[in-house]
């Protein structure tokens, strides 16, 4: 119970794969696809089950698919929902929920074409568990909102872990998401009649050659899965829900004593990003300054010649020994 | 020497990790996202879409792996580890934060005084024993705390009792230590229960707290100064007054025209009706009540004593009108004298 108390940095989110009461082959093997790049942290769920999350909240079949999810979250720990689901008015149909807190913050549903499972590409792949790296392709992931849903919903998916350091060598697959090009009719804030553009998911293995410097050239090979989204409904996140979401913890205290957040003394970061500091040094004592010598200056110059050598000695020897008191 | 033909070999034989795009890549190394924000084009999409997709994924690939290399790396057993920085993407978390945990009395105690103690994962349950070499339980079966009333033989003091059992007083005292340390985990879960909750679970205490507080103030006040020149002690929190509301200078018209109209339709009124419907409004007459000089008269209307004697003595005082009193029926008798 303690491992699934709240957690300040969260793990990664478990998903859970879960069949409806029809899934045909494709959705079958995106499932298969789909887990393989998600495990460890991926549930299956191989029996059919009755859930049409989409459907009106006030229905039957839309409020048990509900309280489904939400007993689902609460039995595996799991905050992520890949459902399968074909049908005649939508065939191939894929919805991802995310869950907030055991709640369902929101729903994505996509229907798949032209799919290439992992099998069916040769060659080598990603070893399980190792994190993918991710690209997303399109301006409109950043000013769609239909977009900008579907990549942070992928994001959370694959790649929603805070980790504080990596391995390179590791990174050994790219996730590629990239758009069909924005048709010039679309609009991004309002819902409009304009089908929106596919969504193309890649899947390639990364290789690192040498460049001549430390940073390598990498070469894709395709990997598999692929295939094609068309985006069907969706809903959008409770913004209460979200508000809680999206609250961030405060800074860490060793970031503070770092100085992230605190200011430190007498340091400055100046306009070319360089760090400058302030040294204080003490108040000079002028009146020692050694200035020209000049016979005319010497002191007691006019009375006597002799007089005016013992007394520079005397006045070394004071000098010294005012060293060795501060030395002792 | 011409160099130039060797750098162009060379740099043909490795190809280049830069990449060029219209707009720069956005590049979140915490989470090895990269995001091209580059309008997808229409012709290499249409020509052919997979070699399309490839060069995307490869640029981007290749902007986001540049930015990973350059991260500064740590040491690690199984090779360099780079240090990412934190994410600039905001992702939904899966739970909400966790609640702060309540500090128990002791860590408070620690806090305020700036006691570094043993913090509390670095106790194990299992302990070093240096008779049998090797670990024990701290608590529990054969465990370290039970050693002492589980050996064979005890040593006694020589002036113990006849009947001192050194096993019995051995357990009594670790049994005590349990008791103890369960009443203060007690008592610091009520305590994390109540701040926990609002701080009214008790009403009963908080009334007296409030009746408290209040003595305090009245106490506070009542010395020749007003509390002005008093000695402060130390933690003595400044008292609060009253704050004086004002009505804003700027407000709606109708209200103000409303109130205008009220006082205006007052003061035409007759005084007499005025007083009455004033001293019939419940909450004016326990105000005027507790003031002292009131007094009510049998007739129900409220007398102000003070300002009729005032009014009375023109202003002299009650005392001065007693001895005008007296002074008139004195000279009322003499009076009658005088007639005789």
């Amino acid at each position: 119970m303690e491992a699934r108390q709240p957690k300040e940095v969260e793990d990664a989110r478990i998903a859970i794969f879960v069949k409806g009461t029809k899934t045909g082959e494709v959705l079958n093997g995106v499932m298969k696809d789909m887990m393989a790049l998600k495990r460890p942290d991926a549930i299956s769920f191989s029996k059919k089950n009755v859930i049409h999350p989409l459907d009106a909240q006030n229905t039957a079949s839309g409020s048990s698919s509900m309280s489904s999810l939400e007993f689902w979250s609460s039995k595996n720990d799991a905050s992520m929902f890949v459902i399968g689901q074909t049908s005649k008015k939508r065939p191939n149909d894929l919805t991802f929920v995310r869950m907030f807190d055991g709640k369902v913050l929101d729903i994505v549903e996509a229907g798949v074409e032209n799919y290439v499972s992992m099998e069916s590409v040769p060659g080598s792949k990603s070893t399980p568990g190792h994190k993918p790296l991710m690209h997303f392709a399109s301006e409109l992931f950043d000013t769609h909102p239909r977009f900008i849903q579907l990549k942070s919903m992928l994001m959370s998916l694959f790649n929603g872990e805070v980790v504080e350091s990596i391995y390179l060598k590791g990174l050994e697959h790219v996730i590629s998401v990239s758009l069909a090009p924005t048709p010039a009719t679309l609009n991004t804030t309002t819902e409009s009649t304009t089908p929106l553009p596919k969504v193309h998911i890649r899947t390639y293995t990364t290789r690192l050659l040498a460049s001549g410097s430390r940073i390598p050239r990498v070469e894709l090979t395709p990997m598999g899965p692929s295939m094609d989204l068309v985006l069907r409904r969706h809903t959008n996140p409770d913004p209460e829900l979200l508000k809680q979401a999206m609250r961030r913890p405060k800074l860490k205290k060793t970031d503070v004593e770092k100085g992230l957040g605190k200011k430190r003394k007498n340091l400055d970061v100046d306009e070319m990003g360089d760090l400058r500091g302030r040294v204080h040094v003490g108040k000079q004592d002028l009146s020692r300054l050694q200035t020209r010598k000049m016979k005319g200056l010497k002191a007691g110059a006019f009375e006597d010649g002799g007089d005016d050598g013992a007394g520079g000695s005397g006045s070394d020897d004071g000098e010294v020994s005012q060293k060795k008191r501060k030395l002792s | 020497m011409d160099v130039s033909n060797i750098l162009a070999d060379h740099a043909e034989k490795i190809k280049s990790t830069e990449v060029e795009t219209d707009t720069p890549l956005d590049v979140d190394a915490g989470f090895l996202t990269v995001t091209d924000p580059n309008p997808i084009d229409g012709e290499s999409y249409e020509s052919s879409l997979e070699t399309h997709l490839l060069s995307l994924a490869r640029t981007g690939t290749q902007a986001l792996l540049n930015a990973l290399f350059s991260l500064p790396t740590t040491s690690s057993p199984d090779g360099p580890l780079a240090q990412l920085p934190a994410p600039t993407t905001q992702l939904p978390r899966t739970k909400p934060l966790p609640k702060i945990k309540p500090l128990t009395k002791w860590e408070q105690f620690a806090k305020a005084k700036g006691i570094q103690g043993k913090s509390k994962e670095k106790r194990e349950k299992k302990v070093w024993d240096e008779e049998r070499q090797e670990w024990i339980n701290r608590w529990g079966k054969d465990a370290k705390n039970k050693q002492v009333e589980e050996q064979w033989i005890t040593e006694v003091p020589m002036n113990a009792d006849i009947d001192f059992d050194p096993r019995k007083a051995a357990r009594d005292e670790r049994k005590a230590r349990v008791t103890k340390n369960q009443k203060q985990h007690e008592a610091n879960a009520a305590r994390a229960q109540k701040t926990g909750s609002s701080a009214s679970s008790n009403p009963e205490r908080e009334a007296h707290k409030k009746d408290l507080e209040r003595t305090l103030a009245m106490s506070r006040t009542s010395t020749a100064s007003m509390g002005k020149f008093d000695r402060k002690l130390e933690g003595e929190k400044k008292m609060k007054g009253i704050k004086r509301k004002f009505d804003p200078t700027e407000g709606s018209v109708s209200a103000e025209s409303k109130a205008a109209l009220d006082l205006l339709s007052k003061m035409n009124s007759d005084a007499r009706k005025t007083r009455m419907t004033e001293a019939q409004r419940p909450s004016k007459k326990s105000r005027t009540s507790h003031g002292g000089n009131e007094v009510e008269d049998p007739e129900g209307k409220v007398l102000n004593v003070r300002k009729a004697v005032r009014f009375a003595s023109k202003g002299r005082g009650g005392a001065a009108l007693g001895r005008e009193r007296e002074k008139a029926g004195k000279l009322g008798k003499s009076g009658k004298g005088k007639r005789r």
